[in-house]
């Protein structure tokens, strides 16, 4: 029984995501338009076992802030069109930078896998990385791979099979600090009342709100009285 | 609930953050969420006691050097025009031998319009521009090398500082360099820069960077009037493609669209050994673009040339008198003071904003060379000597984008009046500085 499941590759600029998506899809590319933008979006089917996995790339960003177009889309993709699985693909030689997305992406509650690519860079840097406690810590899994000689692609498509399957887990939460807490439940309690609760966590829209992160806020605004 | 009473309660924290903190509360978020990340890193990660130096890095320490930065670019750069020529010139004269052959052949069709057609107008045309395959498609293999590599994003690395004096961040110069391979996505490509003003400027100067569908433009003429020097022309089209983009970003930010610059981390990507397929696909994508518009806007195009070289009904092919003659001898006066004031030349211009392709297209489909080259032809019956053929080529490098490429303009800056605005700049700059290359040169060579 085939089963059809919908993936985003989600990722820094270079850090291998255009890679890993042609390991993916081989040649079942297809290229389109971001709905009201000229900006190019790239699809393709890959099949596992009796599964289709539909894998669409989002522009490769730094962050998921309102303030450039591309962040926007990925971000939009990730929210309205809920894909399945969301894969990040992290240089696992630049790990700090790379996770302030994956971090964010958690945040939004998307059933997310990372990607820890080029590992082979890491060991190059000496750096020794637990990927079980990492993948501890996300709250995701975590798959090592070396994308541009194609390792890891069929463990990274055993755990997003088993993910689709999972029933919707928790978000990462992270500790704010005490003050900004404390306004983020007062925002949160306001927001749960509102009609945009009922399609976005409460907690991420409030915490977008005190980012003052534009599309929100318009969100907002257009809702009205809810 | 009332979503204004949300959106005032928000205002309300971030006035009670900012009395605590001193700060905006989107700063404060990124910094737990960044000290998030270093305490779980602390934690999953061992890095060795000393930061091993990669040979990245050691070799960093040479391509992004303060003083061999920019010579080095040049260099590079200068190696990849010598790499595409030296390579691709067999190649050319084999596909100009196969289409000449081809052509000999359609002599003989009857009835003789239709002999015409193929051998002047669509092999004359079309033939011409895809003679060109080679060296286009070698450029774009040595583009994506660069990129694949790693060295582009050190190219906008160097440039950082040169583009600060003009205003634009080194951001800028990743869609210019894309620009070398078409100006479609290089323009697409600017919307990583969040300043809108940043991006209006890098989009408004792109199309100075030469595309690859210049380059027939450049080889045909270099390998005609400069056989000794041909690297070095072509070199020096690109180079001033790049001063004077440069130079027009700081006009614009000076009197146009004045502004602060952003700052930004420039990164650098480690270098990576291309794989050959990395770059075969990166050249597939570019180069794909080159022969779909040859088989489908140049081939009309020549088509319609060839019509129009053709009528009215009995009139010599591709003569003064002919429709496309006419046409040519109405708009030749403009180009009188830049030295190319052949009818010849201005239609090929004309059709040149269908795409720059058809530049030689119209050229190969007019002059319709039986034997010998289209470029010697050029040479004796447009009587051009090498500062003509020069002029013409800065000409051809600067002036108005091609369709597509309006039609981007339009697409990313969601008005009429950018593209237009660039195709009013562009034919002007285009005009004064062949004028001026050929009004100065005729002082010193005659």
């Amino acid at each position: 029984m085939a089963e059809e499941i919908t993936i985003a590759l989600a990722g820094n600029p270079n850090s291998g995501k255009t890679t890993v998506f042609n390991n993916l899809t081989g040649t079942h590319q297809h290229v389109g338009n971001w709905p009201g933008v000229t900006v190019e979006r790239k699809e393709g089917v890959c099949r596992y076992g009796d599964h289709r996995i539909k894998v669409v790339d989002l522009p490769g960003v730094y962050s998921l802030t309102a303030y450039s177009l591309d962040e926007l889309i990925a971000r939009d993709f990730i929210v309205e069109e809920r894909p399945d699985v969301v894969v990040d693909i992290v240089d696992a030689s630049n790990l700090e930078r790379n996770l302030y997305l994956t971090v964010q992406i958690l945040e939004m509650g998307a059933r997310l896998i990372v990607a820890l690519n080029m590992m082979d860079e890491a060991d190059e840097r000496g750096y020794r990385i637990d990927i079980e406690h990492l993948s501890y810590h996300l709250g995701a899994p975590v798959v090592p791979m070396v994308a541009n000689r194609n390792r890891g692609t069929e463990e990274l498509l055993g755990e997003i099979v088993k993910l689709a399957e999972i029933e919707r887990t928790e978000c990462l939460r992270i500790n704010y600090g005490r003050e900004v807490e404390e306004e983020i439940a007062k925002l949160e309690r306001l927001i749960s009342q509102s009609a945009l609760s009922q399609k976005y966590s409460p907690r991420w829209l409030a915490v977008k709100l005190l980012e003052e992160d534009e599309e929100i806020i318009k969100k907002f605004k257009g809702a009205g009285v809810g | 609930m009332d979503s204004a009473e949300i959106l005032r309660a928000k205002d309300q924290s971030l006035e009670h953050l900012r009395g605590i903190y001193g700060d905006e509360a989107e700063t404060i978020i990124a910094d737990r969420r960044y000290g998030f990340i270093s305490g779980v890193l602390k934690d999953v990660m061992k890095r060795p006691a000393i930061e091993r130096l990669t040979w990245s890095d050691r070799i960093d320490r040479v391509i992004v050097n303060r003083w061999l930065g920019i010579p080095l670019f040049l260099a590079i750069m200068y190696a990849m025009f010598q790499f595409t020529f030296t390579l691709s010139a067999p190649l050319m004269d084999w596909i100009g031998a196969g289409f000449d052959f081809i052509a000999a052949r359609a002599v003989g069709i009857s009835p003789d319009w239709l002999g015409s057609l193929i051998g002047d107008g669509i092999i004359g045309g079309v033939g011409t521009v895809l003679t060109f395959i080679p060296p286009i498609f070698l450029l774009f293999i040595a583009i994506a090398i660069l990129e694949d590599s790693g060295y582009m994003a050190r190219a906008a690395f160097v440039m950082d500082r040169l583009m600060h004096k003009v205003g634009l961040h080194g951001r800028s110069f990743i869609p210019m360099v894309l620009g070398f391979g078409c100006n479609i996505p290089a323009i697409m490509a600017t919307r990583t820069i969040e300043d809108p003003k940043d991006r209006l400027i890098t989009i408004l100067i792109n199309p100075l960077m030469s595309c690859g569908a210049r380059l027939p433009i450049y080889i045909l003429l270099a390998a005609a009037f400069f056989p000794a020097h041909r690297g070095l022309v072509v070199f020096s089209m690109y180079l001033i493609g790049i001063i004077l983009a440069i130079l027009m970003a700081l006009i614009f930010r000076k009197w146009l669209l004045p502004g602060p610059i952003g700052h930004f981390v420039m990164e650098l990507p480690p270098y990576r050994l291309p794989t050959i397929t990395g770059v075969l696909v990166h050249m597939w994508e570019r180069g794909e673009m080159f022969l779909i518009k040859a088989g489908t806007i140049i081939a009309g195009v020549v088509v319609f040339i060839w019509f129009l070289s053709s009528m009215p009904w009995g009139v010599e092919y591709a003569s003064a008198n002919s429709w496309i003659g006419q046409l040519g001898r109405l708009i030749a006066p403009i180009f009188g003071p830049c030295g190319f004031g052949q009818w010849q030349a201005a239609v090929s211009l004309f059709f040149g904003f269908l795409a720059k392709e058809t530049v030689v297209g119209t050229m190969g489909a007019i002059f319709a060379v039986k034997e010998g080259s289209l470029g010697t032809a050029i040479a004796s019956q447009l009587s051009w000597t090498p500062l003509v053929a020069y002029a013409f080529m800065v000409f051809a490098l600067l002036y108005t984008p091609c369709v597509a490429a309006v039609a981007t303009i339009k697409a990313e800056t969601n008005s009429w009046k950018w593209p237009a605005f660039t195709v009013g700049y562009e034919l002007a700059l285009a005009w004064v500085m062949a004028t001026l290359i050929y009004q100065i040169g005729r002082l010193f060579v005659g």
